[in-house]
């Protein structure tokens, strides 16, 4: 491995699947690559196999297809990658019993990229004490602690399963502006799951949706005003816009709003008001109930 | 190195008991002495045969050091016992409740493998719990000698107070090379506890116990033998079925044990080394960590 990684990508993975037991497939031949200095996104309802994904990418769980990240394998080279993976499964996965010095102490112990002064920074900025003990703290404390650890460390690739579950809207907040503000400087790249998707759309800048263990949605924040369109047509222009084939239908105030994969941009002006969808209407559009 | 040391350290953090339990247990041992020896010791009343077998004990130094000997000796024994027992639940629980809290999620953020973990679990339980437990022992020792020194001087006991260093320093290290035997000879139900740890969904206890029982009845059972049976009783008693013929030939046969350095072979459990049966032990307790490690790396259901 002498050639210059830089400009790989972060993960590749090329018909990847996953099946638990005899039952049905977690993850369907999913292909996908993750680019470096990226915020991106994967999304679906629960179930759609996100965290199976990420457990793939994580080395956590043996997979089928192929699966390189940061041109290793996940299953094969485990431990060598986690030097350079840092992850947040879920909420409240600090021990109980752990003390936050302990947490300091047991991380710059085994971590050869761990900075012991970062992490107190971070933790000064909160309400959190060295002598405390993870139990004595609240869920958004728990959440602040890890991410002062995770913060400290100098990681290529960040992992974030549903990192803010549970947690009020100002921890919620707190715990993604930090990451933008005081961590992101686009040499990492960041991967996060969650199915709440207004909290994360603003600061992505790719997108991966999944449904039911297939990839329905593959692009770039910047790509979407090129590839989507969103119409918003008076009920007397609806059937005319069901003609064009939309992704997705739903009335707003009495109003039909249709989501389109774009063909021929210039053709919906006709229909209505033409907008660019959000993630949250495309997240809508391609994983509700009517597509 | 300094990561398995950590992670011995992050063990004895998360199980306390492993470092009070042998503590607490020698305190008490010291204070029943000091207690002890007041209450019922400031009036010697001796029987004539108990009066004869301590003036004949002042008169013959090597019998002085064989009694010292022994009583140093056997003042392990209470945190040992104790000692094993926090180490057979620790053993039991330590795989298990990582999963249970699902901590384990984030223990395998990091960069540790799985060998280390499992590693240096075995390691404080077959290593750093021997040698605690050692070292408190030795420190209790001495202050309990000391307490019975001050109590019996001027008394008939009065030869239970003379210190006798060299086989002090020789009772201690036999000890200590008795309990890495011990490790060595336990060390394949040490892993095998593991095993069940990592490898139990929910009561580990029952799973690390039930189904060896299980398989012995089913054979006494179906061919009337009991192979099963008698192969796990000689791995839990046949330790102390070593160290034993030794420790009987000591007290029945008192012409034997002249010197100190018999008085070492009566104690010492170093013939088991040429034992098949310890190295046989060994090797499976290495199969068996490898099974909890592997078991470990794909282990999913946190």
């Amino acid at each position: 491995m002498t050639e210059d990684t830089t400009h790989l990508p972060i993960i590749e993975a090329r018909g990847l699947s996953k099946r638990y037991g005899r039952g049905t497939l977690a993850l369907d031949d999913v292909t996908f690559t993750i680019g470096s200095g990226r915020i991106v996104g994967l999304m679906g309802a629960n179930g759609a196999g996100k965290t199976t994904a990420l457990k793939a990418i994580l080395g956590l769980t043996p997979f089928e297809g192929h699966l390189q990240v940061l041109g290793q394998n996940p299953s094969r080279e485990r431990d060598a990658l986690m030097r350079d993976v840092c992850f947040i499964a879920d909420v409240a996965v600090l021990p109980k019993w752990m003390r936050v010095s302990q947490a300091l102490d047991f991380v710059s112990g085994i971590h050869p990229r761990f900075s012991r002064t970062r992490a107190e920074e971070v933790l000064a900025s909160t309400d959190i004490q060295l002598h405390q003990r993870v139990s004595q703290l609240s869920k958004g404390m728990i959440t602040q602690l890890h991410l002062a650890l995770i913060m400290a460390i100098d990681a290529k690739l960040l992992v974030l399963d549903e990192p803010t579950l549970g947690l009020d809207l100002l921890y919620r907040r707190g715990f993604y502006e930090r990451l933008l503000n005081d961590y992101f400087d686009h040499q990492r790249t960041i991967l996060v799951t969650t199915h709440q998707v207004e909290e994360v759309e603003h600061l992505l800048d790719h997108i991966i949706l999944l449904r039911k263990g297939r990839v329905v949605l593959d692009c770039a924040v910047s790509d979407i005003e090129a590839r989507y369109v969103q119409v918003l047509a008076s009920p007397e222009r609806a059937d005319a816009a069901r003609a064009m084939q939309p992704l997705h239908e739903r009335e707003v105030f009495g109003r039909k709003l249709f989501i389109f994969e774009t063909k021929d941009a210039g053709s919906y002006a006709g229909l209505g008001e033409v907008r660019t969808p959000s993630i949250s209407d495309l997240f809508v559009a391609l994983l509700g109930e009517h597509s | 190195m300094t990561a398995f040391l950590t992670l011995m350290r992050r063990e004895l953090w998360e199980h306390r008991s492993l470092v009070w339990a042998p503590l607490v247990t020698a305190l008490l041992l010291v204070l029943a002495t000091f207690f002890g020896s007041r209450v019922g010791g400031l009036d010697f009343e001796l029987g004539d045969q108990e009066a004869g077998f301590f003036s004949d004990l002042a008169a013959t130094p090597v019998a002085q050091v064989q009694l010292f000997a022994v009583w140093m000796g056997s003042l392990l024994i209470p945190q040992l016992i104790v000692g094993l027992l926090v180490v057979f639940f620790y053993l039991l629980d330590t795989l298990y409740g990582e999963r249970r809290d699902r901590s384990i999620l984030f223990w395998k953020s990091l960069p540790i493998s799985d060998a280390s973990t499992v590693l240096s679990k075995f390691a404080v339980a077959a290593l750093l719990m021997p040698v605690w437990v050692w070292g408190i022992s030795l420190v209790s020792g001495v202050l309990i000698f000391l307490i019975v020194k001050f109590m019996v001087a001027g008394t008939a006991l009065a030869p239970l107070g003379v210190w006798h260093g060299s086989a002090w320093l020789l009772v201690q290290a036999t000890l200590l090379q008795n309990l890495l035997i011990a490790a060595l000879w336990y060390a394949p139900i040490a892993a095998w506890l593991l095993v069940i740890s990592v490898f139990a969904k929910r009561s580990p206890f029952f799973w690390a116990v039930l189904p060896p029982l299980l398989v012995a009845i089913l054979e006494e059972v179906a061919f009337g033998s009991e192979r099963i049976l008698v192969f796990i009783g000689h791995r839990l008693s046949g330790y102390f079925q070593a160290v034993q013929p030794g420790l009987m030939r000591s007290r029945d046969d008192e012409t034997t044990l002249q010197t100190v350095a018999e008085a070492y072979q009566a104690l010492s459990a170093a013939p088991l080394l040429a034992s098949p049966s310890l190295w046989l032990g060994v090797l499976s307790a290495a199969l068996l960590l490898a099974l909890a490690i592997r078991l470990r790396r794909w282990r999913d259901d946190a």
